[in-house]
């Protein structure tokens, strides 16, 4: 096991990894931008080295400042938490450079999965099912073509595309038309190249996603999957696990999970995501080659520690679990406290905390780097902290979470925490009944 | 603030010579002075908010960009601090066996070599940017030093 390790990261996550690592007995070091100088993590880790000023791109983005920072604490490895440098390939071979262990999974790992349409051959590699698509598109023949194959409704995308720009739905012969030359025109706007490409439209979908950990050895195991259908602009607001979706398809999803992450012998924690639509097809949307936010749903209904897994096969040591150890217990829920203003478009709020009070009592469990008088700095994301409830099933889980988001106090910025109650409170969530447009289509009032 | 942050801001003047310190924050200023018709100092506020229990490395935490009250201050003690670019080994002097770059009481200008820092196997020569007087050095050969973290103090022309 390692003696000490650096943590490239900031807030609830560098707690989180101080604390693994405090219970595993290895030393931390934190470092910091001058906006986090009295954050928790910083108060609580056994050492903090300052990196830079708060711009994150002077700061937890400064390469050479989180190396010098682990070269002259002797730490021996990297956590990079998520986000920053996480799933950045070119930091995991400089930590390599530096005979510093990067805890993630091997640079080529992160470049081959990273990459979303290297991952999408890797996963038909492994047999594992896509989005049909179509590749590049020469002119509006072949993209009446494909749609002659692969039936309405379609999405055209934007090559060079991001953010939903250049995206159209089309549901029919006489729509695709129109809308290819609209979407050419608008890419050609935005990206300066009008190339476009179509996939089917998958209508309604869930967002599954599996957690799978690898030896890098070519040993997987997944530890089931969690909904994260609850989304804002393709931000994650309520996380839950398991899944309402039957017990065959879950198995399926999994199965396919570990089948993409042994094809390239992946190595520690990762998840692969999945769009799920109602007639119960699964495709392969993408592969997160980190730590995610929404882990403790998976640890409070496996009652494991990813976190200290990480560390551990980092440290060289085998998985800690064969898949005949891992099962699932009862039903776990995380939502995000984000400083947002849910009643004016999630406005982000940076500000001074006055008051805390968390929650407690049996199942609940608070990840935050918060406390009374911490001032929230303007240079990052709005999280706050994430609250875990557990029950022995998902309504006792729900109605644990309204009880604990009512216990809990925050003065001094607004925060996510009524539109959590009135999320919980819905009809269709309590059925089950979530798809990644659950926000738009039941929550807009 | 606690009554071990006093305890400490208290022990700090003590063990220094400075003679006042008034700290200032959105709730409130605070000023410190010792004895009678000594010569009045200003310091900027270092962070009093770190609970003494914290081990930090380093010899003191990075000061936020403070906003030192220089305009106001005596002329002779207007210091410039001289603060770490990068993180990474301090070192005073070219090589083992050479004198230091420059020692208390030495005259610099701008472009002076102050010291080296080593990051990432690379020498760093940090270079005075004002011409005055080195007044202080306040990190050892060979120690760590982190962003921000105060080097020298000047007492520019």
């Amino acid at each position: 096991m390692f003696r000490k390790i650096l943590i490239a990261n900031r807030g609830e996550i560098a707690l989180r990894v101080v604390r693994a690592a405090r219970e595993l007995g290895v030393q931390s070091v934190v470092v910091y931008s001058q906006a986090d100088e009295s954050s928790l993590p910083v108060l609580l880790a056994d050492e903090a080295v300052c990196i830079g000023p708060a711009p994150a791109a002077q700061s937890y983005l400064n390469v050479r400042n989180i190396l010098a920072a682990a070269l002259v604490t002797g730490a021996e490895a990297i956590h990079p938490g998520y986000g920053f440098l996480a799933e950045n390939a070119e930091f995991a071979t400089k930590c390599e450079e530096h005979n510093l262990v990067f805890i993630g999974p091997r640079p080529d790992n992160i470049a081959r999965i990273g990459d979303k349409s290297s991952a999408r051959a890797l996963a038909q590699e492994a047999g594992v099912p896509v989005t049909p698509g179509s590749g590049a598109l020469a002119d509006l023949a072949e993209a009446k073509a494909f749609a002659e194959e692969i039936g309405f409704p379609l999405i055209l995308k934007a090559s060079a595309g991001g953010g939903g720009r250049g995206m159209r739905v089309v549901q029919s012969h006489a729509d695709l038309e129109r809308q290819f030359v609209n979407a050419q025109e608008e890419a050609r706007a935005a990206f300066g190249n009008p190339e476009l490409y179509v996939e089917k439209y998958i209508e309604e979908p869930k967002h599954i996603e599996v957690q799978v950990f690898g030896d890098g050895e070519g040993e997987v195991v997944q530890l089931f999957e969690r909904d994260c259908s609850i989304q804002r602009r393709y931000q994650k607001l309520l996380e839950e696990g398991p899944s309402t979706l039957d017990d065959g398809l879950r198995e399926r999803i999994a199965e396919a999970a570990v089948r993409l992450a042994k094809h390239i012998a992946y190595r520690g924690a990762g998840t692969c995501e999945f769009l799920v639509d109602k007639q119960g097809a699964f495709y392969f949307s993408e592969m997160n080659t980190r730590i995610q936010v929404e882990h403790p749903v998976t640890e409070m209904i496996t009652g494991t520690d990813l976190v200290q897994e990480q560390i551990k096969v980092a440290a060289g040591q085998p998985l800690s679990w064969r898949q005949e150890d891992l099962r699932t217990s009862g039903h776990a829920i995380e939502v995000r406290i984000n400083a947002e203003d849910p009643e004016h478009d999630f406005r982000p709020m940076a500000g001074t905390i006055t008051d805390v009070h968390w929650p407690g009592g049996p199942g609940v469990r608070v990840d935050s780097h918060v406390y009374a008088g911490y001032r929230i700095p303007p240079n990052y994301d709005s999280l706050l902290a994430k609250i875990i409830a557990w029950g022995p099933t998902r309504e006792e889980a729900i109605r644990r979470m309204e009880r604990s988001l009512r216990e809990t106090v925050i003065e001094g910025v607004k925060t996510t925490i009524p539109f959590h109650l009135r999320v919980l409170d819905n009809a269709f969530f309590r059925r089950g009944q979530v798809y990644t447009n659950f926000i738009a289509r039941r929550m807009s009032s | 603030m606690q009554t071990k942050d006093l305890r400490r801001l208290l022990d700090v003047l003590r063990d220094t010579d400075v003679s006042e310190l008034t700290l200032e924050t959105g709730e409130y200023k605070l000023t410190l002075k010792r004895g009678f018709g000594a010569p009045q100092a200003v310091l900027a506020p270092a962070a009093p908010h770190l609970p003494a229990a914290t081990p930090l490395v380093f010899a003191e935490p990075a000061a936020a960009p403070a906003p030192a009250q220089p305009a106001e201050a005596p002329a002779a003690e207007r210091l410039v601090d001289v603060v770490a670019p990068i993180v990474g080994t301090f070192y005073a002097a070219p090589s083992p066996e050479a004198p230091p770059f420059v020692r208390v009481g030495e005259r610099v200008k701008p472009g002076t070599v102050l010291c080296i820092i080593e990051a990432m196997k690379l020498m760093n020569e940090i270079e005075a940017e004002t011409a005055g007087v080195v007044r202080e050095v306040l990190v050892d050969n060979g120690q760590p030093v982190e962003y921000g973290q105060v080097l020298f103090r000047i007492e520019p022309d």
